[in-house]
């Protein structure tokens, strides 16, 4: 501020200054109240009510708690849940060992250290688990249908935890001295790039057991008759592994830098010591791997619970309800207009996700810091 | 003794000749590996590529495997997209295009400035003035929808109040909220799912008449990729040496030159990596398109739906050019930022 | 802010007229200058005709045609909330007839009686009467233009049945006798076992139309008044009775001789099926007919044959959800005892012009689909197979000639046209759904339990239960007595 006499621009500029503090950060702070902390006020109040477009304008009538108790007990619950026909043996002996494991689970806390606000954390994430833990022995385990609950967490776990697998292992294999690993690195990053449509569609043409590439494969296996998407497992299998060729390319990506980033000194110094590869793995890469893995499959986890485009597009949530995620059933919802349901679709989804997505945080993540401190 | 002679084949094929090689087995199996994904990856690339170039009766009537020898390629799909219609997949791709820019462009500049603002200076908002601005907010919400009043003014005459009561009790209330805490909140947001809040975020915009214009869908999008940005750009800025910000403070640059010329360039790696990232995503979205774009804002990837042409089945060698044609600007923007990318880039981030 | 604002608003507003003068042209047609919004789904089907005539059109008028796509799916909902929250930047939609009644129950679409009154060469009387006064209009009023007729009818490849002896089918039995004889042939002389019965079957796609077309027989029988979805006095669905069921078990049981992945084939999959010539029997709209002269369909060049769907000699009673026999008082429009009820699944594709659009824009948006409906152009593009449009007019189906002209053999062009004919004119044709929420009912509830029930998820008894209490929950919706007056008027009665 070299004039002495200050202008009006200059005092502006000052002002400006003086106020950056608030500046830089609120345009970010009212994206987000507008466009997710507002909808997210507005989709509550919706999924509370029954919502019809007329001419003009749209009719909103209150409804209380009608479109959840559908979805729990009343004519949605098959397709929410799944279909309740009575429980097996072995899914009540493997629901009581869930509870007792988690009532110990909570004694142990409570042991160890006490804390009011960890406690009720705990207690609903137990709750939680145990509702789904006999959700599963109801239905899967009794051998009974689930919903699009099941379904939406098998793709979340079956998904994320290939996905974790195949893309450590690549980026093991990756960090290895090989020559052209900027080749591969490229190769295996493409299918990042593809649009999940296109992703959906192309894997639709490879699962063709009549006209796809494998056709001739299927045949010789005496499979020429059987179709992948009439088979509700072999559907969801078939989208777990569309959804897992796509996002391997994140994991392997984030994973390959954080294993180059480990100090290579320690392994060689192993490796002199005769130390077997899987020990060098054990006991010097996987604990300074750990912090990024986890967040990893934090980010993983987050996204995996919005599955829609593929099951949409390879099989229409078919056959039956088989393959329909919960975004999905909510997407259904809408597109049939009764945005009631699927705001209260919408809501749920967003009440698992975000229990098992903190409960994963707390328990997994932050233990295992504690556990190995780097 | 013949066990020995044997070993030493199985140590020369499997242990490391030296530090950081690998033995020829080794190598071998780790070479193997990598082709093998290469060819997972790459396979379902070449059927999509030969596909385009396929005549439906060439789809239809089962697999052909090779361009020339096993088919007949033509180019039919790609004249007809290109060339005969080319206005429409012109108008979706340009649409793309400045819908993925923009909103690219929106939430780096806004996200990298959050990010920077929370990793540098402290704030500290009192959690009373938080819950008052909430219950403001409630309140206008409910008038809105129980006595018809115009939401312009509802919202208005809430701040208002808002702003008042902090202006008057809000010295009052002691705990605040801190950094950690306003970063944790902006990252959750990206635990919606788009489902939860794209219905009222489309009669927002068609209340504003904003549905089916670009600033609609790059609004959107900014918001729904903005925690990714600031997730991954706090970290960037953690990591910048502040010493070169404190000189230039003394030197008088105010915190906005600060940030332009001094930060934004050192953290130009974690801004290139950010920026791929967000970019792929916004021009790949499909659902929130859908949702609020009819016909001039449509973007590329409903073009790629509207090949599934229902009574006709689906119109396997125009998708695939549509596809094909979205991977290029990807992979050509990919190229033009990785040098920027280098390695460990992404890491900082992840590992706070 | 303020300073700066308003040059900048000038500055752009002096562009735009700058822009909006320089793209008059100096040739001043009809409605020069009138961009005409059309939203359809996407394809060469349907849409790829309207841009075709738009570009003719615009020469001849001036106005300009979009026509903008979204998947089928969404095509609906798409145009209720474009409309219906005043966004209206579709200015005509292209959809199933059906769907209009909830449009205009909101008021949405324009009355197009004094457009049609008005206007000459649409040669209104040469629609087909069930299309002309039971398509096109809500309440008396015409409110729709008919580009396509719909219907479902059975084909079958002509050359296979002659060569092995068989009939075309005349009722379910009859159906399944013949998909069993036919399957596991090479039916294309490629050297591979083709399939009997191609029907689709896939989920939120076009299958309920087919499981409808199979019930439609069990249940309707006095006429196309009679409906088949609701009882007109109580408005409770007849869905939960023994006519259904055996529908149900009918359409599952075809899947035995169907393609493998039949539970994933919408009908673009079947219909590429049969073009291929490796189906013998299938479900189709009126469209196979005009597609096996197509380049496409080369492998069913003059093979196939037409019929009306299959019947049944066994009925619903409505009095105790049974199915009984029919006799000449229950099945009064029976032919030799089996009832045949020819189901005008969707209605056929029909323009609707936003009732919020600009007058001149309504002009041009009604001239415009005048001229797709005029037999001028109708009568060339019924003939064309990748077109999507099946015949609606008398002067098409009561002209061999134009068929023949187009490439059909002339027993192909009579067995097709007597096909159509003699749907169009059974007295029991029955009617799509034309309430408000047909979409609910179909397409969400309907598809859904079928899809669970050819999935084996759910037996027919279970599907048929939890149909009817979802159609009641969405009946207790919308409304019952609104929901009862608008069926009624939907089939004609007015009481």
């Amino acid at each position: 501020m070299t004039n002495p006499p200050r202008s009006r621009s200059a005092r502006f500029s000052e002002w400006l200054d003086q106020q950056s503090s608030t500046l830089f950060i609120t345009p970010a702070v009212l994206l987000i109240l507008i466009f997710s902390i507002f909808p997210l006020v507005a989709s509550l109040i919706i999924a509370f009510s029954r919502f019809r477009l007329r001419a003009g304008s749209y009719q909103v009538r209150w409804v209380g708690f009608r479109n959840f108790e559908k979805q729990f007990f009343g004519s949605e619950q098959f397709h929410f849940l799944g279909t309740f026909k009575g429980m097996s043996l072995f899914g009540w002996v493997v629901a009581i060992a869930v509870g007792i494991a988690l009532i110990y689970w909570l004694y142990r806390y409570c042991r160890r250290q006490f804390w009011w606000l960890g406690f009720i954390g705990r207690i609903i994430s137990a709750l939680m688990f145990f509702g789904l833990a006999l959700l599963f022995c109801a239905t899967l385990l009794s051998g009974h249908q689930f919903g699009t609950l099941g379904v939406t967490l098998f793709y979340v776990f079956a998904g994320c935890s290939t996905q974790f697998a195949i893309g450590l292992g690549l980026a093991l294999l990756c960090a290895q001295p090989i020559h052209g690993r900027t080749f591969f690195r490229v190769i295996f990053f493409i299918p990042l790039m593809i649009t999940p449509i296109g992703i959906g569609y192309a894997f639709r043409m490879l699962a063709d057991t009549s006209k796809g590439p494998f056709s001739p494969l299927w045949q010789w296996f005496g499979l020429g008759d059987f179709s992948w998407s009439t088979d509700p497992w072999a559907a969801r299998v078939f989208i777990v592994i569309g959804d897992s060729w796509q996002w391997i390319p994140f994991v392997f990506i984030i994973l390959l830098a954080a294993i180059e980033n480990i100090p290579k000194d320690h392994q060689e110094a192993a490796q002199v010591d005769g130390a077997s590869g899987w020990q060098i793995f054990r006991e010097i890469t996987w604990p300074q791997l750990l912090p990024v893995a986890a967040t990893v499959m934090l980010i993983r986890l987050i996204e995996a619970f919005k599955l829609v485009d593929l099951p949409n597009i390879m099989t229409a949530g078919g056959p039956g309800i088989a393959t329909e995620s919960m975004s999905l059933h909510s997407y259904f919802a809408w597109r049939s207009l009764d945005l009631g349901q699927s705001a209260a679709i919408a809501y749920l989804l967003l009440f698992v996700t975000v229990v098992l997505c903190v409960s994963f945080f707390n328990y997994v993540v932050i233990g295992r810091l504690r556990n190995n401190p780097t | 003794m013949p066990n020995l002679q044997q070993r030493s084949i199985l140590n020369r094929l499997f242990e490391a000749p030296a530090i950081g090689k690998m033995a020829p087995g080794t190598a071998l199996f780790v070479y193997g590996l990598l082709l093998v994904w290469s060819l997972v990856v790459l396979f379902p690339l070449y059927w999509v590529l030969i596909t385009s170039v396929k005549s439906a009766v060439d789809v239809n009537s089962g697999p052909v495997y090779l361009p020339w020898i096993d088919f007949q390629p033509s180019l039919h799909a790609w004249r007809e997209l290109l060339v005969i219609d080319y206005e429409d997949t012109l108008r979706s791709y340009i649409n793309s295009i400045i819908i993925a820019l923009l909103s690219t462009l929106l939430c780096i500049i806004v996200g990298s400035m959050a990010a920077y603002a929370l990793a540098r200076i402290s704030y500290k908002p009192k959690f009373g003035n938080i819950l008052i601005f909430v219950l403001a907010m409630i309140a206008g919400c409910y008038t809105v929808w129980k006595y018809g009043v115009d939401w312009k003014i509802s919202i208005a005459v809430a701040v208002a109040i808002w702003f008042f009561l902090v202006k008057s009790i809000g010295r009052y209330f002691t705990r605040s909220v801190g950094n950690g805490d306003i970063l944790f909140w902006m990252i959750s947001q990206r635990i919606l799912p788009p489902i939860v809040t794209v219905v009222p975020i489309y009669m927002m915009f068609q209340n504003l008449r904003m549905l089916d214009t670009h600033l609609a869908l790059i609004l959107t999008y900014t918001v729904v990729n903005l925690p990714i940005v600031i997730w991954l750009m706090y970290d960037f800025m953690n990591s910048i040496p502040i010493e070169l910000e404190e000189s230039a403070q003394l030197d008088g640059a105010s915190r906005f030159r600060t940030f332009w010329e001094i930060v934004l360039p050192l953290a130009k790696p974690g801004l290139a990596a950010t920026t791929l990232l967000i970019l792929i995503l916004a021009w790949n979205e499909y659902i929130l398109a859908v949702f609020l774009s009819t016909s001039k804002a449509q973007t590329i990837p409903i073009l790629v739906s509207a090949m599934n042409a229902g009574e006709r089945g689906i119109l396997w060698w125009s998708m695939c050019v549509v596809i094909v044609i979205m991977i290029i600007p990807v992979v050509f923007m990919a190229i033009l930022l990785q040098r920027f990318i280098s390695k460990g880039v992404l890491l900082g981030a992840v590992k706070g | 802010m303020r300073l700066n604002k308003n040059p900048l608003t000038a500055l752009i507003g002096a562009t735009a007229l700058a822009a909006s003068a320089a793209s008059t042209p100096l040739h001043a047609a009809e409605f020069d200058g009138i961009e005409i919004n059309i939203l359809t789904r996407p394809g060469p089907v349907i849409a790829q005709r309207l841009v075709d005539r738009g570009e003719e059109f615009t020469e001849m008028t001036g106005a300009k045609i979009r026509v903008n796509e979204v998947p089928f799916a969404e095509l609906f909902q798409k145009i209720l909330t474009d409309w219906a929250t005043g966004t209206n930047s579709i200015d005509v939609g292209v959809f199933a007839s059906g769907w209009a009644v909830e449009l205009a129950d909101g008021d949405l679409i324009e009355d197009l009686t004094p457009y049609v009154e008005a206007d000459e060469k649409l040669q209104f009387d040469d629609i087909a009467p069930f299309f002309r006064e039971f398509n096109q209009k809500i309440g008396g009023k015409t409110k729709l233009i008919t580009i396509d007729g719909d219907f479902q009818m059975l084909y079958y490849r002509r050359d296979i049945f002659d060569e092995m002896g068989l009939k075309p089918p005349r009722n379910w039995a009859e159906y399944m006798e013949a998909a069993k004889a036919t399957h596991g042939k090479d039916l294309n002389g490629d050297g591979e076992a083709d399939y009997g019965s191609c029907i689709f079957k896939k989920r939120n796609a076009q299958s309920y139309f087919a499981i409808m077309s199979v019930a439609a027989a069990f249940s309707q029988t006095q006429g196309t008044g009679q409906g088949f979805f609701f009882d007109t006095e109580t408005m409770k669905p007849l869905i939960n009775n023994e006519a259904w069921i055996e529908a149900l078990n009918v359409y599952k049981a075809t899947g035995e001789f169907g393609p493998p992945d039949e539970l994933n084939q919408d009908i673009g999959d079947t219909r590429a099926l049969v073009q291929s010539g490796r189906c013998a029997l299938a479900i189709d709209w009126g469209d196979i007919g005009p597609l096996s002269i197509d380049e496409s369909g080369a492998a069913i060049k003059d093979k196939m044959g037409a019929t009306p769907m299959p019947g049944t000699s066994r009925v619903l009673d409505r009095e105790t959800g049974k199915l009984v026999d029919c006799d000449a008082e229950r099945c009064p429009h029976a032919i030799d005892g089996i009832n045949i009820s020819p189901f005008a699944a969707f209605g056929g594709w029909s323009g609707a012009i936003n009732k919020k659009a600009d007058d001149d824009v309504k002009k041009a948006a009604y001239a415009f689909l005048s001229y797709m409906n005029q037999p001028e152009q109708s009568n060339v593009d019924v003939t064309m197979g990748w077109t999507g449009y099946n015949p609606y007019r008398n002067s098409q189906l009561d002209n061999p000639d134009l068929w023949i002209e187009a490439g059909f053999s002339p027993e192909f062009a009579d067995n097709y046209l007597g096909a159509i004919k003699d749907s169009l004119n059974n007295p029991n044709m029955a009617s799509d759904l034309r309430i408000p929420g047909t979409a609910q009912y179909q397409g969400v509830v309907l598809d859904r339990e079928l899809a669970r029930f050819l999935a084996d998820e759910i037996t027919a008894a279970e599907a048929v239960a939890n149909i009817e209490e979802g159609w009641e929950e969405i009946t207790e919706d919308f409304g019952r007595d609104s929901q009862k007056s608008m069926y009624k008027a939907s089939l004609g009665i007015t009481n």
